[in-house]
């Protein structure tokens, strides 16, 4: 009986929001009006129940570490933003979390740089190692813009934009999959789920 | 008004249309259609399979999305579980996003009603929810040891105290990740866990990063990718054909041998991905047909132009 | 002074970061534990400045009776009822606050995004043109991989599937890897100029 409320609400919502291909209506935006609440109102009790309990309350109330008292303090400061006077005392919770960017430096400077040159920099054993080695030594003359794309290096960048076509159709191909892959979920869901067609 | 130029004007409610058809028709209607397997999906399946039965060995999913894309990506969490529940594989399931923990326990829900004998702390552990700001801390924590970077599993339960934890401390034993996710590939957990202690990582993602992810199989900074719902489906069937009958995996058979998704032997949702390949498949050759149709009106419409100039 | 005392918070900082990270050291560990339970402690303020960014919206469209006001006490209404079925009666498994959730907002959410297939479905058919040898050529790349990820593809020929593998893995890899050689690099580039504070939009704008 619950089961099948359930799919009955989780049904019309879905319908509600299909409607919009029609035409905009009260059904769809009584929905989207629904979704951006209850989103919202979701994640309330469990910030709650998985961050300021555990990381606030337990520690400052319970287990008597006073000095968090300040970071406390400070995290009250996001609510500054809204204050034209005192916005600029926001700023101190956010820089304090932004530190971590020094880590990140060194570390994604080796996954996403040195990891991938370290490929680039292989020797080359087929034509389908000598066709990445051309594309990609290409495509980084390509996005060097302090020289004018003209003549013999013109001719070599435009080989890039040629790679980067074939790439950026790959990803067109990929991307056409996934939405249609999203809408078949949801169809799934009202033919399988709610009209229990198969 | 010719037929080109009708058929330019057409209204874009008529192609809504034709799309909702192609795909729902498919989805009543089920036929068998096979399911060819990639080098990337294997790598993983094959990855997980190397573990069945150790208790010092075990793999973890991160689930780094919410329901948004949860159409491509449930159905390979449903199908990995099924594979290490199937073949006792550990596991350890966490999310960083708040709305992805109930998507974590629908799908070990929907996974564990076939599977009565697997126990939450002996044979899986779901860390649940840990707040976003711990992402980075839980990643290079679990280095070290993971109960100290976690702490406590979903229910509250210390993670030191479950038996799953007597032979697995960090990396070493909980030896592959596999992110699923709407909006990366595991940059995350390869950037910062797997220079520092070497664990390797997988992805399971949606189509639209696909393309994007083959340089970083090739440096081996992921050990494979299920690319949207064709990788779901992928997996869907080597679990059909080697996992659910204990047998070891086999690239030339996996690639040779065809599975029928028709006869009721195996429940809906462990064959949804495969079942949703076959609306693909109808849609997909109506998306080309639109872009031949369309350019050709397109190219009718300019020659016309040339002419009349 | 309201400028210069956060900046040079985040320089020092990210310094500190960078020798934790090249420094396996006591004492760079405590320092990291230090930050981590401070972070802690802040973050559990940050889901305040989005409840209160979505009251002021919709509250200012309430009570000015701002066309279409009605549908504002549908979103603060849900956000309250959502929040308190969740303080009131849990987040466990089975509670109302969980009902909500699967059958309102997962629902809902995945909708929303399915929505995309059909104006991508209408772009194909209205936009996607092939104007130029390059935009060709990303119309045929395009084409075989979407045939050859479904069934059909194999079922046509085997060299379908077998020619999108090749783009994948040749081409598309070449083109990829020196996109994420630019990103990687202009990532680095703009964490450098934060941490040496020559790049300051995250202050805001003001004093």
């Amino acid at each position: 009986m619950l089961e099948n409320i359930s799919n009955l609400v989780a049904a019309f919502l879905t319908l509600s929001i299909f409607s919009f291909l029609w035409k905009d209506n009260p059904f769809y935006r009584f929905a989207e009006h629904l979704l951006v609440g209850v989103s919202m109102g979701y994640a309330i009790p469990l910030v709650y129940k998985n961050v300021f309990i555990p990381f606030l309350y337990t520690p400052i109330f319970l287990q008597r570490q006073y000095a968090l008292i300040f970071p406390a303090i400070l995290g009250t400061f996001f609510i500054f933003r809204f204050n034209r006077k005192l916005a600029w005392l926001s700023r101190y919770p956010i820089v304090f979390s932004m530190g971590i960017i020094g880590m990140g430096v060194p570390l994604s400077m080796h996954a996403s740089v040195l990891v991938q040159m370290r490929s680039a920099m292989l020797p080359i054993m087929d034509i389908n190692s000598f066709i990445i080695f051309i594309g990609t030594i290409t495509i980084l003359l390509y996005f060097f813009f302090s020289k004018s794309h003209e003549g013999v290096y013109g001719k070599f960048t435009k080989i890039g934009i040629w790679y980067m076509m074939i790439g950026f159709g790959a990803s067109f191909g990929y991307t056409v999959m996934a939405r249609l892959s999203l809408l078949i979920g949801r169809i799934q869901f009202l033919v399988h789920d709610f009209l229990k067609l198969i | 008004m010719n037929f080109f130029e009708k058929l330019q004007a057409l209204d874009r409610r008529w192609i809504y249309l034709l799309v909702a058809l192609a795909i729902t028709i498919p989805l009543v209607v089920v036929f068998d259609s096979k399911t060819y397997t990639t080098t990337p999906t294997e790598n993983i399946y094959q990855l997980i399979d190397s573990y069945a039965g150790r208790d010092d060995r075990a793999i973890m999913i991160d689930f780094l999305h919410d329901a948004s894309t949860m159409s491509e990506l449930f159905p390979m969490e449903v199908a990995i579980l099924r594979h290490a529940f199937q073949r006792k594989v550990k596991v350890f399931t966490i999310c960083f996003l708040e709305t992805a923990a109930p998507l974590v326990d629908y799908a070990i829900n929907t996974v564990k009603e076939e599977f009565p004998d697997i126990q939450s702390g002996v044979d899986y552990i779901n860390i649940g929810y840990k707040p976003g700001a711990l992402y980075l801390p839980i990643v290079l924590g679990m280095g070290d040891d993971i109960s100290e970077a976690v702490k406590t599993d979903a229910e509250g339960r210390q993670l030191a105290n479950l038996p799953m934890m007597e032979k697995i401390k960090n990396y070493n034993e909980m030896n592959l990740v596999i992110e699923t996710s709407g909006s990366g590939f595991g940059a995350s957990w390869f950037v910062y866990a797997r220079p520092r202690f070497g664990v390797n990582v997988a992805a399971g993602i949606t189509a639209v990063m696909a393309a994007d992810a083959y340089p970083y199989i090739q440096t081996g900074q992921l050990v494979g990718i299920l690319a949207g719902l064709k990788g779901a489906a992928e997996y869907e069937k080597l679990v059909d054909l080697f996992a659910i009958h204990d047998k070891p995996f086999s690239r030339e058979i996996a690639r040779t041998t065809h599975v029928s998704i028709t006869d009721d032997t195996v429940p809906y949702k462990f064959k949804a991905a495969r079942i949703g390949m076959n609306a693909q498949t109808v849609v997909h050759i109506l998306i080309i047909l639109f872009i031949v149709i369309g350019n050709i009106g397109y190219f009718i419409e300019r020659r016309r132009n040339k002419e009349l100039n | 002074m309201k400028r210069q005392i956060p900046l040079a918070l985040v320089i020092i900082l990210c310094f500190l970061f960078v020798g934790h990270t090249f420094i396996p050291h006591k004492i760079s560990d405590n320092f990291y534990q230090w930050w981590l339970s401070w972070v802690r402690t802040m973050t559990s303020f940050a889901v305040v400045l989005g409840v209160m960014s979505l009251f002021t919206v919709h509250w200012g469209k309430i009570s000015r009776r701002m066309p279409n006001w009605q549908y504002s006490i549908v979103t603060l209404g849900a956000l309250v009822f959502t929040s308190a079925s969740g303080f009131i009666w849990g987040t466990q498994q089975g509670t109302p606050y969980m009902w909500l959730f699967k059958n309102v907002q997962m629902p809902m959410s995945s909708t929303m995004f399915s929505l995309l297939a059909f104006y991508i479905a209408s772009a194909a058919y209205k936009a996607f043109r092939a104007r130029s040898p390059e935009a060709t050529v990303l119309l045929v790349s395009a084409i075989i991989v979407m045939i050859a990820q479904v069934p059909i593809g194999m079922a046509i020929s085997k060299w379908i599937p077998e020619i999108s593998n090749w783009i994948l893995n040749v081409p598309n890899l070449a083109a990829k890897r020196g996109v994420a050689l630019g990103v990687g690099l202009g990532g680095t580039a703009v964490s450098l100029k934060i941490m040496l504070g020559i790049e300051r939009t995250y202050l805001g704008s003001g004093d």
